[in-house]
């Protein structure tokens, strides 16, 4: 069994809503509301859900980018919370982010050389020549070319913009990668050769991932778990063949059955959910699938399903699945 | 059934920028027959939201629609003067666009936003209108109308936005959609929504829908027939079916194998080296042979024209159409 490597507790992200003429809190958008969650060592983990559904909250608060509101995260068994600013920075090193929009994520007025030397030497890891060439290291393996180094993010693709930086994120040789959408920003073609580089890159380097998407189609290629969530709270995580081809919640099944799949029209069975994604401001009393689920009982609205393992390895929070 | 709505012949669209023309549609032609859906797929920049624009004469700019005839009932669409194609536009063709909560104007309830179009091509009464809108709204799905007509675009959400953008579109009874991207920046669960609206809509108002995207998903969904361009060009167009199951072109091929899918795990995807060419200076002969593993020396000299090569399935490539198909070929 794979040692736990980032272990979520009960976390909540609560932000504020300011108004009134004192603009005092008047409510919250509880965007994390209590999430338990661990990453294995050298596991690809994939968390996904709609839009605004708390995914990418979860990510930034998990690694302590914003303050939490409550719970714990353990990072090989370290509370990140009670770490100093000093031991935190260093920790910094071991947890990489690759962000979703490559234009947005890198820095117009610095080149490549920058951008992926600025971990080393933030960090002290490697001066002059030593950097020199790890920097060019780094770029040959995400598939650029050392002609590449002195060139500004204008110069590239999209593609060869986010391999700079995978490159970047590599650079502190990352024991978690956290992949916030990493390819829904590029074009088809495109699109696997990055997918492909990530798998190369995490057979080689080792590292944990938790990856973030809405595309349930590149996290199945992905992933070797995937954790689904619904405004804030996490509907079920199980293996990624569980989960594709047994999903126990009405909601995965539900999304599971929302893809449309080339070559292919939808069947008859499809479950069309109706109405939208509540407001993570007001979200809906006990389960907060239930004012869309068609399998909703008294309970539901009642009391918030805790998540229960039903199977190994596999967990629901639905009250019928008890 | 079988008679083509709309037929465009050659069309060409340049942009003229300060580098050098761009040739974003070169020499395209295709067929929408009257009540089908025609898929028309491709990578960004590939021109095919160029191609819809053209048809509408939509085109701004430094471009320009440089050559070519758009044939709508007995019309060239582009020889015919602005007067005449405004009254085209938004009656006879009505397009939806990518995001639904850019294209409505957010000083403007919805009401008057579905009412203007209507104003503009037909001679009702503001009664007549108001239960035309209502009307039009309960079709689309949008609950409680007559409410609902009264609210401002940020009032909706991106899917119910986008409810009221075909409920525009529809509210002249057009004969032909086009909808660029109609589900793209939608969740999946709203996009199964809109997609089973749309082919729901298909069947009450006999529409012929030009669907663009980049989603195969989506496009199996709802279109009979798809139509693959290239940095350009017209590559292959086949029955759903047929493009599937038999895809002809080796870019076809390549891009049906690189997306991950749902229904089969796969270790490795598929990679089509290189990137789109820049439409600027294309390559010499096919636009496809630099990135293509069965290029052969025929495809840098000479443009592959776009044949029919089985019943209902046309591609342009040499592979298909040249003698010298087992000769020359470039390792």
């Amino acid at each position: 069994m794979p040692e736990t490597m980032l272990e979520i507790i009960n976390l909540k992200k609560h932000f504020p809503i300011l108004g009134g003429l004192l603009m005092r809190q008047v409510a919250a958008i509880h965007a994390v509301d209590g999430v338990t969650l661990d990453i294995k060592q050298g596991e690809t983990l994939g968390l996904v859900g709609e839009s605004g559904c708390g995914k990418s909250t979860l990510a930034r608060v998990a690694l302590r980018l914003i303050p939490a509101t409550a719970g714990t995260v353990r990072y090989l068994g370290r509370n990140l919370f009670e770490l100093g600013k000093k031991e935190m920075r260093k920790l910094r090193l071991e947890m990489a982010m690759i962000f979703q929009d490559p234009y947005s994520s890198l820095n117009p007025r610095m080149t490549l050389t920058d951008i992926v030397g600025e971990p080393l030497t933030v960090h002290g890891l490697a001066k002059g020549e030593e950097k020199k060439k790890r920097i060019v290291d780094l770029t040959k393996k995400v598939g650029l070319a050392p002609f590449h180094m002195y060139r500004y993010p204008h110069e590239f693709s999209g593609g060869q913009k986010q391999r700079i930086g995978i490159a970047r994120a590599l650079a502190g040789n990352p024991k978690l990668l956290v992949a916030d959408e990493p390819v829904s920003s590029l074009d088809v073609s495109v699109r696997a050769q990055l997918l492909n580089l990530l798998k190369d890159l995490q057979a080689e380097f080792g590292f944990a991932c938790l990856y973030i998407s809405h595309d349930l189609s590149t996290v199945r290629h992905m992933c070797d778990r995937v954790a689904v969530m619904y405004v804030g709270k996490l509907m079920e995580v199980a293996p990624v063949k569980e989960i594709y081809t047994n999903p126990q919640h009405p909601y995965t099944e539900a999304l599971m059955s929302a893809i449309p799949i080339p070559g292919k029209r939808a069947s008859e069975k499809r479950i069309l959910l109706k109405g939208t994604v509540p407001t993570p401001i007001d979200p809906p009393p006990g389960c907060r699938f239930n004012p869309r689920c068609q399998y909703s009982i008294a309970e539901c609205a009642k009391q918030h399903p805790e998540l229960v393992e039903i199977k190994k390895d596999h967990f629901v929070a639905c009250h019928l699945r008890k | 059934m079988n008679d083509p709505l709309i037929s465009i012949n050659d069309l060409k669209t340049y942009y003229f920028t300060e580098e050098g023309s761009v040739k974003a549609v070169d020499r395209v032609s295709l067929e929408i027959k009257k009540g089908e859906v025609l898929g028309l797929v491709g990578e960004s920049g590939c021109g095919k939201s160029t191609a819809s624009h053209s048809i509408m004469r939509l085109i701004k700019r430094p471009g320009k629609i440089v050559g070519g005839k758009i044939w709508f009932e007995g019309k060239d669409l582009l020889s015919i003067n602005n007067e005449e194609m405004r009254k085209i536009r938004g009656a006879e063709i009505s397009m939806i666009f990518q995001n639904p909560m850019s294209s409505l104007n957010p000083v403007f309830t919805v009401e008057n936003q579905i009412a203007e179009v209507i104003k503009l091509h037909q001679n009702v009464t503001k009664t007549e209108i108001k239960k035309r809108i209502a009307e039009i709204m309960s079709k689309v799905g949008i609950p409680d109308p007559i409410e609902r007509m009264k609210d401002y675009p940020h009032e909706y959400s991106g899917g119910m936005a986008q409810r009221v953008m075909i409920a525009m579109a529809l509210s002249c009874n057009p004969q032909l959609l086009i909808a660029d991207e109609p589900t793209t920046n939608l969740d999946v669960t709203i996009q199964a929504q809109i997609l089973e609206l749309m082919k729901e809509l298909r069947k009450d108002f006999g529409a012929s829908i030009l669907l663009i995207g980049h989603d195969l998903g989506v496009m199996s969904e709802l279109a009979d027939r798809i139509a693959v361009m290239y940095a350009g060009k017209l590559v292959e167009c086949s029955d759903l079916t047929g493009l599937f199951q038999k895809p002809k072109h080796p870019y076809t091929k390549a891009l049906l194998e690189s997306i991950p899918r749902l229904d089969v795990q796969t270790e490795r995807l598929r990679i089509i080296p290189g990137t789109v060419p820049r439409l600027i200076e294309p390559p010499p002969g096919c636009r496809f042979h630099p990135r293509c593993e069965y290029a052969m020396e025929i495809c840098s000299e000479q443009e592959p024209q776009l044949a029919e090569v089985e019943k209902e399935h046309a591609v342009a490539c040499h592979l298909y159409t040249s003698d010298k198909k087992s000769s020359h070929r470039r390792s």
